[in-house]
């Protein structure tokens, strides 16, 4: 069989949104449906928060930091995605995969003297780099045992990362300054650059996974593997070597949101963790092996955090994201953009 | 038949386990303890419990230094006295930051024979630690935890040597009263924003109570979170809207450092942004990392005396460890020399005797700033403790009140 016929074959049938199956969707009632209610929910709480604040500019920048927020988590939670959705590995090293490429781009930045954004060109291909030695020497030996193994794998990486950033750089907190930083006025409403830049970061990381995914032949091997890996060996696909890609690419987007985030985030040993458990929600919400649905998941967790922050303001905003996560997870048990089994 | 039996004999074997650990914990702690009062001891054990990983570890780890420092002294100067001349010697556990890493690091040092532990930076940790102190009967001197309730449990053997969440914003909204009244600036309300941990909310609530009595009122007090806050914009619009051009700001390093960044942003005009009990707008890095270098940033909180003891504790350390002293290794410093002071009142390493001298101590005065040498309350609250209020004027952290700790003149309006 060639790729072409497994392409099509796999337009009726995999798991990762085929680009087919996602066009379908999208002019489908269901996909409208979805961003309609999501939309429409999110006015609703927005009117609150605006009755409740009594003030539109309050309302206003809530939604535009929502938003921006949003970006950053998703980008956060891009690579969580993938290894997920190709791999079936839930990768507890997330986080502290993020603060190796927070400190790459901060020694970058401050040692190298490097523009912050060009840091980008280091720290991508260094985390892609650690990506793929971590599926071959430490994942790869385990794909084949029980999904707990994996999971085990990464969390034991985890905790090894955290400490031997701890050990090397020490516990106090170190930034990146971004030269010509700074924010200006939307309608009354703060933009941080910064944030800004990661924002539409996020969105271009989307597009592009979506067309490595859906456009290149790599990316139709790579969902091959996802959907059915003895079927795609038996057609020639070498499934380790596209585990070892994959996870390189998770490591490669982590690299690009760290770098992208570096700004205006202090970092700390531990910054990961702070990102990890809003990381995991924004996947389950999105859907999880969604690209698309992390930026939405992103988006949704962002924007409840700020307006359940005015609505209830006595109460951690993170109640009412898990709140909401509850809600989505009974009416929708697969996520947002999850996909009926 | 069978499985029941089999089922007995594996349930009497782990009773019998668990049972001969417990002797054998005992047998040791026992042995570590065994120097009686008028026994010549060679070394006595403190146990120290900090987060030395994790996210606090930059403060664990310096109030490792500190309590370290501390032990050196003593020794240098010839050991406890009455005890033959005694060498200190600092056991130290990493906590992680939680409760249950703690409570195995906390027995272990007891069972290796540690007369007195020292600790823990966080509240929910001590909370544990001093349960299991007074179960133990060994004595507990916190250096850093401000939660009040810790001490309301009724235990005999823990200590504090830091002021209490309810002193540090009670003497928090004190300060900010006097310095503004000072600046011939009516106060009438502040906006309030703070993490939702416990220590956090009890010194919005104090300080809000002291703010009424000062005749001011908090307007409005905004609760975040601040594992997940890197963003404050929202809530500086809040404050905005309501008109407060005072803030109040109780949360830890990089939420605080996230709402500085925030005003600067948002181009909001306040006249001054104070910190209560914060864990940013007094320390070192802050100047770095916050635009403007913070200048004009408040904080009130417990601070290493002007006294000439205290300065050369920051200048050794310095130079010692090649980085800015932080306040908790003063703290720990000083648990480890009421501890000491403890040792060589009573005469004894017996952790009950201990106890009682520790409890009867006023022999040292600490080297964070106090009104007078530390001695302790009958639930074990340092009635000595004091806060002060600090400025970053210049780039540099200038205590600012109270006036006999001053080295510079408070600026309100601030920026």
């Amino acid at each position: 069989m060639t790729m072409t016929q497994l392409d099509e074959r796999l337009g009726e049938t995999s798991v990762l949104p085929a680009a087919r199956r996602r066009l379908h969707e999208l002019l489908g009632q269901r996909f409208v449906r979805t961003i309609g209610v999501t939309v429409i929910v999110i006015a609703v709480v927005a009117i609150i928060a605006g009755l409740v604040s009594h003030s539109p500019d309050v309302v206003w920048q809530a939604i535009i930091t929502g938003l921006l927020n949003g970006g950053v988590y998703s980008l956060i939670a891009m690579g969580l995605t993938l290894a997920y959705g190709v791999l079936h590995i839930i990768n507890f090293a997330n986080g502290s995969m993020l603060t190796l490429g927070l400190y790459l781009a901060y020694v970058a930045v401050h040692d190298w003297g490097m523009q912050p954004y060009v840091a980008l060109l280091f720290v991508i291909p260094a985390m892609m780099a650690f990506g793929a030695l971590t599926q071959k020497f430490l994942l790869n030996p385990v794909m084949n045992g029980a999904s707990h193994n994996q999971l085990l794998v990464t969390i034991g990486l985890a905790v090894g990362l955290e400490n031997l950033i701890l050990l090397i750089a020490g516990p106090n907190p170190v930034s990146v300054t971004l030269p010509h930083g700074g924010s200006f006025s939307l309608f009354g409403a703060t933009v941080d650059l910064g944030r800004l830049y990661a924002f539409v970061g996020a969105i271009a990381m989307v597009v592009l996974l979506s067309l490595i995914l859906q456009k290149t032949p790599v990316g139709t091997a790579v969902r091959a593997v996802a959907a059915n890996p003895v079927g795609a060996s038996l057609v020639g696909v070498n499934i380790k070597n596209i585990y070892v890609l994959t996870f390189a690419i998770g490591g490669a987007a982590i690299g690009a949101a760290a770098t992208l985030i570096a700004p205006f985030q202090s970092i700390t040993p531990t910054t990961g963790d702070v990102f990890n458990l809003t990381a995991f929600v924004v996947v389950v919400l999105g859907g999880m092996g969604n690209v698309a649905g992390a930026l939405v998941g992103g988006f949704v967790v962002g924007l409840t955090e700020q307006l359940a922050g005015i609505i209830f303001p006595e109460q951690s905003p993170l109640l009412s994201v898990f709140v909401v996560f509850l809600i989505v997870l009974f009416i929708r048990p697969r996520g947002v953009f999850g996909r009926a089994s | 038949m069978k499985k029941s039996v089999t089922a007995l004999a594996l349930g009497t074997a782990v009773i019998a386990t668990i049972a001969l650990a417990g002797c054998s914990g005992a047998a040791a702690a026992g042995g570590g303890t065994a120097a009686k009062s008028g026994t010549k001891v060679d070394k006595v054990v403190i146990g120290s419990l900090h987060p030395e990983t994790g996210s606090s570890a930059a403060d664990g780890q310096a109030m490792d230094n500190g309590a370290q420092m501390a032990v050196d002294a003593i020794n240098k100067a010839g050991g406890i006295k009455s005890l033959g001349g005694a060498k200190l010697e600092l056991d130290k556990g990493d906590t992680k930051g939680t409760p249950d890493v703690a409570s195995t690091e906390a027995n272990r040092e007891i069972s290796d024979g540690a007369v007195a532990l020292i600790g823990t930076y966080a509240s929910g940790v001590s909370t544990t630690i001093s349960a299991l102190a007074e179960k133990a009967q060994v004595p507990f001197v916190m250096d850093i935890s401000a939660a009040d309730s810790i001490l309301q449990q009724g235990y005999k053997y823990s200590f504090r040597v830091q002021p209490s969440a309810t002193a540090i914003g009670t003497q928090g909204a004190d300060a900010v009263a006097a310095i503004a009244a000072k600046n011939g600036v009516k106060l009438s309300k502040v906006g309030y924003l703070y993490d939702q941990g416990a220590g956090e909310t009890s010194l919005e609530v104090a300080f809000a109570k002291e703010a009424k009595a000062k005749g001011f009122t908090v307007d409005t007090a905004i609760k975040y979170d601040s594992m997940s806050l890197t963003d404050a914009t929202t809530q500086i619009a809040q404050i905005k809207a309501a008109g407060d051009t005072t803030l109040i700001v109780s949360g830890y390093y990089a939420d605080s450092l996230a709402i500085a960044k925030s005003i600067a942003a948002s181009g909001i005009k306040l006249d001054a942004v104070f910190g209560v009990g914060d864990g940013a707008y007094d320390q070192q890095t802050f100047l770095t990392d916050a635009p403007n270098g913070g200048e004009g940033y408040y904080n009130t909180n417990y601070a290493i005396a002007k006294s000439a003891e205290g300065q050369q504790f920051a200048t050794d350390y310095q130079a010692k460890f090649n980085t800015p002293v932080r306040t908790g290794a003063a703290l720990a410093y000083d648990a480890v020399q009421v501890i000491a002071a403890g040792l060589e009142d009573s005469g004894s390493a017996d952790p009950v005797k201990l106890r009682d001298a520790i409890a009867a101590e006023k022999s040292y005065t600490g080297i964070a700033f106090g009104s007078g040498p530390i001695a302790f309350s009958s639930t074990g609250e340092n009635t000595s403790a004091r806060t002060v209020a600090t400025q970053i004027l210049g780039g540099k952290v200038t205590v600012v009140y109270p006036d006999d700790q001053a080295t510079g003149t408070a600026k309100f309006p601030a920026f």
